[in-house]
């Protein structure tokens, strides 16, 4: 089995510390990170397994470097391939759109044929409505470090954990 | 109406490459402009006023390439420099304006930098006030549905503008009429220093309006050309063949400050900077370019090349333009009032019946909208079966001219006042008369409208002139109470850019009210309404009859006092000077008619005769008309005067409901006959 990737802009503060937490709770020898900002087709062909990262950006937007590879991204044929997306949102800040983009990604995903896991129960976040959000579930992690940053630990740890045992 | 879909019809993939260099050069060329905006000042050659668009690069470009000159109309908010660009104007022409030449495109230098227009071309000259112009772009699209053209209009505007009350009236206006509208509101987060949050509880604040029946809601990402254009062109599709209003958010950043009096260090930390200047469009753009390989960087590098070569003969021309001459600053104030060649001094010696001043005003409209199949009226009140107008000085001409030229308008005054200049803009021939309010007392709210269409004639060098004549029933002596009696006219006379009349005759009112529709300009024609059905007021009136603007009438010739006076109060002066002839006194009382233009001549002429002076009218001495009449005929006449200016009117309090109060305050014959006789004794 081919190492899992983990794709996270390397140029972000927040977020590419949660990556790092999810690399530290995977284990960092059984992961290989990417930058976002430097993401080719290749990256996705060679590998199987994919834990990315989307923060929500603006009112319910991907962040420039996903938006960016979207072109290329619509277009591949994903089958056979495993990805579990989470992403940073703001609850409060942002109630509407609380870490749209996760769900804007899987859709994306689940449209060129990707298998997703790491869908967890919506349950212990207070929002008004995400895209993220398909009837009782989440389809990725949400995070919040603005409002929730000491519940991160453990939602990253139980969350690799699903992953690890939905990759099997 | 809000969720469905938005085709893609433009992509980094499939768009052509002409189109994309077209597009990058514009936007290369835009930001150069936008970053070198503040040397201008620096350099103290201008441009004081720059509020730089950077970050609305894609909702900008997106909306000047559907915009199709000459064909549908646009309002510009002072941050949209790149549309102005994407819509055609040069580098040079961006340029003038912001160093306020007098070949600049808006208006000669009259109006503040960074507000461009084109009114040539459809590209409306606009107020600073924020959204002011949404009420124009919806009379803009009730003249484009009326005569059937295929053309939208569209509103630029801010996030923070949909705070403005009049806002609300623009878009439930268009709502209700099913107009071909955009209004983009362009979200940077804020309105100046201001956060979102502090204007509204929702983010997304189109989707405040979500409950309008007709109204598409479309949102997108204002940073990204493509997501941008696609959205602007099912905006325009939809508009187009549907007919009806669509609210199109764009999400975009401000990288900057809001202008360059704000500094944004103030109030946004680094992290949120940083987050911002991330997502620079432009940069987003041309990464995207090459990242598909549809240019290569040396080919990007090329058209950043000539921009550039652009930029600087553009800035080398804008440089040696000429300024504007300071003695033109009286030119444009007003257009061209109509010239009566049967009726020059406004006066007749018909005989026959005589009509009411109400069925003068009455039978004046219906043959103007005769004589005019472009003229239009609405207002409260002004059309629903047997009732026209609040007071039915309309009646019968819904019935006579139909439901499109003759309309109700919703309990809003200044969308009454905003939809009326928009629609003046469509072409020159439209006259749109409009009931500005109910009462003369409601037509506060409408003042933003009011003051901002006083400017537009001049703001715009002449280019456009709103053709408007605002009808206003004024006055007291009808047990009305302080809601129902006000005269507005004092505080109005300060404001340059409109005339003003107040007949007190029926045969002046119609005079006045076919003069005002068939001139140029805006118009305040206020009626006095206790007069509208009084016997006192009724004349005969010449079918054609035509009062020029300027032009007093001498209602009493008389040689040893002057009173002068307008609308209600000349009835009550005729009957004082009637009382002190019967004691041998001489008074002559000259009704104003025309308040903007004053007739000086006839005012002055009187004087050097009577040497004494009485001024009377309804509303407050303080601060009332007749402090300036005092102030001019102390200028010009104080070498015939022989006694003090005397003045009679209100006292300085609102108007009492209670029949005993009101007549405590409002003039009355005694007092005016007791002032005169206070003066002839000098």
């Amino acid at each position: 089995m081919s190492k899992t990737v983990i794709i996270y802009s390397f140029h972000t503060q927040k977020s590419k510390k949660v990556a790092e937490k999810v690399i530290e709770v995977f284990g960092e020898e059984d992961i290989k990170a990417i930058n976002a900002e430097e993401l080719t087709a290749k990256d996705f062909e060679e590998n199987n397994n994919f834990i990315l990262s989307a923060p929500t950006w603006f009112d319910g937007e991907l962040p420039n470097y996903w938006d960016e590879f979207v072109p290329e991204l619509e277009e591949m044929d994903l089958k056979d391939k495993t990805f579990a997306v989470f992403g940073l949102g703001d609850q409060k800040g942002y109630p509407e759109n609380f870490c749209d983009a996760i769900g804007i990604l899987v859709g994306i995903l689940e449209h060129c044929g990707a298998k997703i896991i790491g869908k967890i129960p919506a349950e212990g976040y207070t929002f008004e409505s995400s895209k993220a959000q398909r009837g009782d579930i989440f389809v990725g992690l949400p995070l919040d470090q603005e409002n929730q940053g000491r519940l991160t630990n453990d939602r990253v740890s139980n969350w690799v954990a699903q992953l690890k045992e939905e990759m099997k | 109406m809000n969720e469905m879909e938005v085709p893609k019809i433009y992509s980094i993939k499939k768009t052509d490459k002409e189109t994309l260099k077209k597009w990058f050069y514009l936007m290369t060329l835009g930001r150069l402009i936008d970053d070198k905006a503040p040397n201008y000042l620096k350099q103290a050659i201008g441009w004081s006023y720059h509020a730089p668009y950077a970050g609305h690069d894609g909702i900008q470009l997106a909306v000047g390439q559907h915009f199709e000159k000459n064909k549908d109309h646009i309002f510009l908010y002072y941050r949209e420099m790149l549309t102005a660009m994407s819509c055609g104007l040069t580098a040079e022409e961006i340029i003038l304006n912001g160093i306020s030449k007098a070949t600049e495109p808006s208006g000669a230098g009259r109006h503040m930098s960074n507000h461009f227009a084109k009114p040539e071309w459809n590209i409306h000259t606009v107020s600073s006030s924020t959204g002011n112009h949404t009420l124009h772009a919806v009379g803009v699209a009730r003249a484009i549905k009326y005569y059937g053209e295929k053309a939208v209009a569209i509103s630029g505007q801010g996030e923070s503008s949909v705070s403005e009350g009049y806002v609300y009236e623009a878009f439930n206006g268009a709502d209700k009429e099913q107009l071909p509208v955009i209004f983009v509101i362009q979200d940077n987060g804020y309105g100046i220093s201001v956060p979102k949050k502090d204007q509204t509880a929702n983010r997304k604040v189109a989707n405040n309006f979500s409950g309008f029946k007709n109204t598409r809601i479309i949102h997108c990402n204002g940073k990204d050309v493509f997501d941008s254009m696609n959205a602007m062109a099912e905006a325009k599709r939809f508009a187009l063949e549907e007919s009806k209003p669509v609210l199109l958010q764009a999400n975009c950043v401000r990288m900057h400050s809001h202008s360059n009096s704000d500094d944004h260090l103030l109030y946004r930390n680094q992290l949120e900077r940083n987050y911002v200047m991330d997502y620079d469009p432009l940069a987003k753009f041309g990464r995207m370019l090459i990242k598909y390989n549809r240019f290569t960087e040396e080919e990007l590098l090329e058209i950043e090349d000539s921009a550039k070569v652009e930029l600087k003969a553009a800035h080398k021309a804008a440089l040696s333009a000429p300024d504007p001459a300071p003695e033109s600053i009286y030119d444009f104030v007003f257009p061209e009032a109509y010239h009566s060649e049967k009726y020059p001094d406004g006066l007749h010696n018909e005989e026959g019946e005589k009509k009411k001043l109400i069925t003068g005003l009455n039978e004046t409209l219906k043959a103007e909208f005769r004589h005019n199949p472009d003229t239009f009226i609405w207002g409260q009140d002004m059309a629903n079966k047997d009732k026209g107008g609040i007071f039915n000085v309309s009646k019968g001409l819904q019935q006579e001219f139909g439901k499109k030229r003759v309309f109700n308008a919703p309990i809003a005054e200044d969308f009454i006042m905003g939809t009326a200049n928009g629609m003046s803009r469509y072409n020159d021939k439209i006259r749109v008369v409009v009931e500005g309010a109910e009462f003369a007392d409601y037509f506060w709210p409408a003042m933003e409208q009011y003051v901002d269409t006083s400017h537009d004639y001049w703001r715009s060098n002449g280019k456009f002139s709103p053709n408007i004549v605002i009808r206003l029933a004024s006055g007291g002596y009808i047990g009305g109470g302080m809601y129902h009696s006000q005269n507005i006219e004092g505080s109005l006379a300060a404001i340059p850019g409109v005339r003003i009349v107040y007949p007190s005759f029926a045969d002046d009112a119609a005079g006045l009210l076919r003069t005002a529709i068939r001139s140029r300009g805006l118009t305040m024609f206020m009626e006095p309404k206790a007069l509208y059905q009084d016997p006192k007021a009724a004349t005969v009136i010449p079918d054609d009859f035509e009062v020029p603007f300027g032009k007093a009438r001498i209602r009493k010739e008389g040689s040893d006092l002057t009173l002068l006076t307008y609308g209600n109060t000349t009835h009550l002066s005729i009957e004082a000077a009637n009382r002190i002839q019967k004691e041998g006194g001489n008074v002559e009382v000259i009704d104003l008619r025309s308040l903007i233009p004053l007739d000086e001549e006839t005012i002055l002429k009187s004087i050097q005769k009577t040497n004494k002076v009485l001024i009377v009218h309804e509303d407050k001495v303080f601060g009332g008309f007749g402090g300036e009449l005092s102030a001019i005929i102390t200028e010009k006449a104080f070498k015939f005067l022989d006694a003090p200016i005397k003045r009679v009117g209100s006292p300085f309090t609102p108007v009492g409901f209670n029949r005993i109060l009101e007549r405590a305050i409002l003039p009355n014959v005694d007092r005016i006959y007791t002032a005169a006789k206070e003066l002839l004794e000098y």
